[in-house]
């Protein structure tokens, strides 16, 4: 770390080779898309390594880089809105990894999801999915920890009602 | 349709959990993060490698903002000034005139009226 701020280049690839894919499991949660998350990861190093000289050493890096990632994904979705605001509806801006997928409850929970607000959503996957806590998620979203423990509460009840046939039917 | 309500203690929670986790999974291609790192670091790359050239202008840019910020605080400075003065020569100017005119009048004799009175003694019967 101490390297890569005195602008030792290597130092940096090094960085980004063991942070990217908690880098990118952080922008996915966020970002509407594969390709969405993939540009904020790659914003976000950029960022970061311009922020370089700011990084106090006693923080840890990983949580440092992924609230400005959080952030970039968050821009991004903010002009992607902008971008599609007259041609989609939020809720067919998730598109799955494989569309060939015919797998039940995937479809109807990519369906879920879009019924979820875009920080709801995030917070449930950085949760349950990523495993981070209310107060990571909090702090990489900007929100009060009990904003993003209440988020997660409404968005878990959420998909529980919208899903809840599929379990009906067993 | 059937789902693996097995999974866990929870059942359909934990059907939910994993669909998400299938649904959100990274890639598993080693050469696709080795190819992500690398586009990574060729922007950062050619991010400083622009900054080489920008660098002296830059530098300048930064004399120059300063140079306008100093020059834009004189006049600030000069301005402020010659508000400051403008009234008080003003009232300089409003109170000194009609002062030094009523002086000259106590003064300086009335013309005038010594010719009118020489004139009154003349044609007096």
């Amino acid at each position: 770390m101490l390297s890569a701020q005195k602008g030792d280049s290597s130092a940096f690839a090094a960085l980004v080779r063991l942070h990217e894919r908690r880098a990118y499991a952080v922008a996915r949660a966020i970002a509407a898309t594969h390709e969405d998350a993939e540009d904020a990861v790659q914003e976000g190093f950029l960022h970061a390594y311009r922020a370089l000289d700011r990084f106090r050493p006693e923080q840890a890096f990983g949580a440092w880089l992924h609230r400005i990632v959080a952030n970039a994904a968050l821009d991004i979705g903010r002009r992607r809105k902008v971008r599609d605001a007259d041609s989609l509806p939020e809720n067919v801006a998730l598109p799955m990894r494989d569309p060939a997928s015919d797998d039940e409850l995937r479809r109807r929970l990519v369906a879920g999801l879009g019924e979820l607000s875009q920080r709801q959503r995030s917070v449930i996957v950085l949760h349950d999915v990523e495993g981070f806590t209310h107060g990571e998620i909090g702090s990489m979203l900007g929100i009060p920890e009990g904003t993003a423990r209440s988020d997660l509460h409404h968005a878990r009840a959420a998909l529980r009602r919208l899903l809840a046939d599929l379990w009906s039917e067993r | 349709m059937t789902f693996d309500s097995r999974i866990g203690p929870n059942g359909r929670e934990d059907d939910i959990t994993n669909a998400l986790r299938r649904l959100y999974a990274a890639p598993v291609d080693e050469d696709y993060w080795s190819d992500l790192a690398q586009r990574i670091m060729t922007r950062i790359t050619n991010e400083s490698e622009g900054d080489v050239w920008w660098q002296p202008l830059a530098r300048l840019a930064r004399v120059g903002v300063l140079a306008a910020g100093v020059a834009l605080a004189i006049a600030s400075i000069a301005l402020t000034r010659n508000r400051t003065a403008d009234p008080s020569l003003a009232y300089e100017t409003l109170t000194d005139t009609p002062r030094t005119s009523l002086l000259q009048i106590a003064i300086e004799p009335d013309v005038n009226t010594e010719r009118e009175a020489t004139l009154r003694y003349v044609i007096a019967p």
